[in-house]
């Protein structure tokens, strides 16, 4: 106790800090959590980009952007906490008697401080990101809501139909015109569906008597598939039908054949 | 209490002479719940008329009673009552009848009786899951067979539906009392320094009440199965055939079942803990299971109580969740996740405090900060309670709450990275020893990472628009429930073997296992992440071409899971019959579990504990 305050056992924080670093466990464990990270940033670009289908949508190329910087931001989670696993991993003990003692560390309230403000601001960044996702996607709906033309899909076991009211026309295909802002107005006429255009990024459930809108805007040519995302009974895995986004010549065409009138 | 406590426990058989309670056991029960069962059935079943709807809602009447009647037979039957029956006619069990109840010296046949003995009750709940698990396991191993090539002509789509609804409800069944059920029962009140559970007759009722469930939950095969998944949606419940009632059923049973578990586990870690043991000085894993038990007593009501209402939907033309006649599909859904989201931690939660137990004892350090490891639990549990709209973000219930909903969800990572903390804290520093349980840590670490990553992505609404009802999600929650508490609940069962069976557990075997099952997991669940972000919806039996590869590869994955997990059980055959004998403290571990002997005397121990600090004092002094 005498020598409290003694200047060579009271190293400043400084000092610790650099003699901390030059541990040869801290600069192991840096090196993995350096790999893991730079490898979950890696891997964040590419898997979702390679696996999830073509972006027919401003609303799926949102979805796929926001799946990759969720990726970003816990990448260097996952660096800290696989390099720690790998480096006590790596300098294990095996054999058949108890390796011997560590040391009696119970506590280190600088640990837990900068663990618990990182991970905080981690959390925080990915609600912030999330909930500013979710309100530009609800303000360019509102923007197109004026200009959109309305879909009614009824879900029923185990069939899609879809409703242009505009246009009078009644189909079990999909077909939407590119540029155009579509609202969907889903129902169901029997137990719960989930209407789900997967290419276009939205989905929501068909309840019996109660409307559900969804509203996106189709921005690519080609094909796409309407599946069914809610266990609806014996045949849930084959309510699938198939959608298009078409110019809107070909749309106004098709519309025409079906019978229906043109806006 | 006082009776047992002045006793040794070599002591001769009792025999409470003329005593009813001796000639009763699970066979008696069985009578006299097929008896109760077959006398409801017969008396209610009575389709005179002429109109279908209402032949068939009395039909689910009467198979609803009678499930339930069995379950009251078999208890009847088992003498669960006789306790309570004395007490109305102002009388009690005698001494030597509690004895006898207690079941000491009584073999193997205390196994199959109405027996108070907390140990009798772990064994009881070890074989018990461990049949479930098989069970479930077989059924997840036809459906990714199944799956395994597009066309899905191995089973018809009504067997399919019924295995993923099955499956499903056994499984969380399975989880929910994996860890709670024998190490909660057999280890905890020893860890404690408790003589038995604070009501041990509860606790034999806790374990009686759930077998009865089993036969019901079996009975849906015969019954034409459950086509709604183990979520049971309405309405598509209200319009599933009679093997709904099954489903219905069993619920209502096990969530009694749970209830006075429940109550019980929570009692006994409040009032029975040994002199010395403050609240600072409790076992991590005492905490874990006396958190999540405390979560389950509001959840399962809840859960109860939306069986109920859907029951008198289908039985009594109510329409609380039938929109044909004024009801909402959305009530039960809020009814539904306000038990399912506090469930899965009620699942995960004594799973990691396993793991967070054998922690210190492997790496033979303090397990660090404590204080986190309880912040962490706590607020897992707090903040449990108010995510489950977060399952409902397409329902179109509100979609103005879903902004609030995120945020609650993405909350829980703040704590859930506090359990990181505490288990890579302990970590740090120290030489872990790589024995089976060990290798569970770090699979758990692993396994959690990508469970707790992925529920990033599915907590947010915008990114859920996508991966709402596919694959990724099945991936998602097995990756938590199985790659992590399933994983925490196998490194307890290799981790405390010796004390409950007296033997080791094959270390081979215990590798072998380890490997195949944590491989194979990875394997598995990578390819139904991939088939989930390609956009396939889940419980499908058939698929596009397009998916072919990712199930492929899944399918090839469940294969080595179901090796590893064939393996495993042998390993605990084997290990329970021929194992090398243990001693009495293998691991070098400072809980009380560990200063009792193989086989643990009835009382525990022959002078109550006094605890005098944390079980954690390992380590060497820091400079």
């Amino acid at each position: 106790m005498s020598d409290h305050n003694a200047p060579e056992l009271n190293p400043t924080p400084g000092e610790r800090f650099t003699k901390f670093l030059k541990r040869k466990d801290v600069l192991e464990t840096l090196g993995w959590a350096v790999f893991y990270t730079t490898g979950f940033v890696i891997l964040g670009g590419k898997f979702y980009t390679k696996w999830m289908p073509t972006m027919m949508s401003t609303d799926m190329r949102a979805i796929e952007r926001l799946m990759v910087i969720f990726t970003w931001i816990s990448a260097p989670v996952c660096g800290f906490v696989l390099s720690m696993a790998t480096y006590t991993f790596r300098h294990g003990h095996r054999g058949d008697t108890p390796p011997e003692d560590g040391p009696a560390t119970r506590t280190n309230r600088l640990g837990i401080s900068l663990f618990g403000v990182m991970s905080s601001l981690l959390a925080l960044v990915a609600i912030l990101y999330g909930l500013i996702e979710l309100n530009s996607s609800a303000e360019a709906a509102t923007k197109d809501a004026p200009n959109a033309m309305v879909v009614e899909v009824t879900g029923s076991q185990w069939v899609w139909s879809f409703n242009y009211p505009a246009q009078g026309v009644t189909s079990n295909e999909l077909m939407l015109p590119i540029n155009k802002p579509v609202i969907f107005k889903i129902i169901s006429e029997d137990v719960n569906h989930s209407f789900w255009p997967v290419q276009l990024g939205v989905k929501a459930d068909a309840n019996r008597y109660q409307t559900t809108t969804v509203q996106t805007k189709p921005n690519k040519l080609g094909a796409f598939d309407v599946k069914c995302a809610e266990l609806c009974g014996l045949y849930h895995a084959y309510m699938e039908t198939n959608g298009a986004v078409v110019t809107t010549a070909d749309f106004n065409n098709w519309v025409t054949a079906q019978g229906g009138h043109t806006a | 209490m006082t009776t047992l406590d002045n006793r040794v426990s070599s002591r001769p058989i009792p025999n409470p002479s003329k005593s009813l309670i001796t000639k009763l056991n699970a066979g008696t029960g069985l009578v006299v719940g097929i008896i109760f069962a077959l006398g409801t059935y017969y008396l209610l079943n009575n389709n005179s008329s002429d109109d279908a709807t209402v032949n068939f809602q009395h039909y689910n009447r009467t198979l609803l009673a009678s499930m339930l009647m069995w379950s009251v037979g078999f208890l009847v039957g088992i003498g669960a009552f006789i306790g309570p029956w004395r007490w109305l006619i102002g009388k009690d069990l005698t001494a030597e009848e509690q004895l006898y109840l207690a079941g000491d010296g009584q073999g193997i046949k205390r196994y199959f009786k109405y027996c108070t003995d907390h140990k009798v009750v772990g064994i009881q709940y070890l074989v018990g899951v461990i049949t479930m698990l098989a069970v479930g396991g077989t059924m997840a191993m036809m459906i990714r067979t199944n799956l395994a090539m597009p066309g899905g002509h191995f089973i018809t789509a009504s067997v399919y539906n019924s295995l993923v609804g099955l499956h499903g409800i056994t499984m969380i069944i399975a989880m929910i009392i994996v860890a709670t059920g024998p190490f909660g029962n057999f280890i905890m009140p020893i860890m404690i320094g408790a003589a038995d559970m604070a009501f041990p007759r509860l606790n034999a009722l806790s374990w009686w009440v759930l077998f009865t469930a089993i036969p019901v939950l079996c009975s849906a095969w015969f019954l034409g199965g459950i086509p709604t998944g183990w979520t049971a949606y309405a309405p598509l419940s209200i319009q599933a055939g009679p093997g709904m009632n099954a489903f219905l059923a069993t619920i209502i049973i096990f969530a009694f079942s749970t209830a006075v578990a429940g109550a019980n586990i929570t009692a006994t870690v409040v009032a029975m803990r040994a002199k010395g043991m403050s609240w600072n000085r409790v076992p991590i894993f005492v905490i874990g299971a006396t958190i999540s038990v405390a979560l389950a007593v509001p959840a399962f009501p809840t859960f109860m109580l939306a069986m109920i209402q859907t029951a008198l939907d289908r039985t009594f033309m109510t329409s609380f969740f039938d929109a044909n006649f004024g009801g909402s599909g959305w009530l039960y859904a809020h009814l539904f996740w306000i038990m399912g989201h506090p469930e899965v931690y009620v699942i995960l939660i004594p799973g990691v405090a396993i793991l967070m137990e054998i922690v210190p004892v492997f790496v033979r350090k303090p397990l660090f900060s404590y204080t986190a490891a309880i912040v962490g639990f706590a607020g897992i549990a707090g903040l449990s309670v108010l995510v489950w709209a977060h399952h409902m973000y397409m329902s179109g219930w509100m979609p103005m709450l879903n902004g609030p909903f995120m945020v609650t969800t993405e909350m829980i990572s703040i704590p859930t990275g506090l359990i990181f903390l505490v288990i890579l804290g302990t970590l740090w520093n120290g030489k872990p020893w790589l024995k089976m349980p060990m290798l569970c840590v770090y699979a758990f670490l692993w396994n959690m990472l990508v469970g707790g990553i992925t529920g990033l992505y599915l907590s947010d609404v915008p990114a859920d628009n996508y991966l709402h009802g596919s694959m990724y999600v099945t991936a998602h929650f097995h990756y938590t429930l199985m790659g992590s508490a399933l994983t925490g609940a196998v490194a307890g069962l290799v981790y405390w073997f010796p004390k409950m069976t007296g033997r080791m557990f094959n270390e081979r075997s215990s590798y072998v296992a380890f490997w195949f099952i944590q491989l194979g997991f990875q394997v598995l669940y990578l390819g139904m992440f991939t088939a989930g972000a390609e956009g396939q919806p889940r419980r499908v039996v058939d698929y596009a071409d397009t998916f072919h590869v990712s199930n492929m590869v899944s399918t090839i994955g469940a294969y080595g899971v179901g090796i590893g997990f064939i393996v495993l059980l042998w390993g605990v055959v084997h290990s329970w019959r021929h194992g090398i004998i243990a001693p009495m403290n293998p691991w070098g571990a400072k809980t009380l579990e560990w200063t009792v002997p193989y086989p643990v005397p009835l009382v525990n121990f022959d002078t109550p504990p006094v605890v005098t600090s944390d079980p954690y004092g390992y380590g060497k002094a820091v400079k």
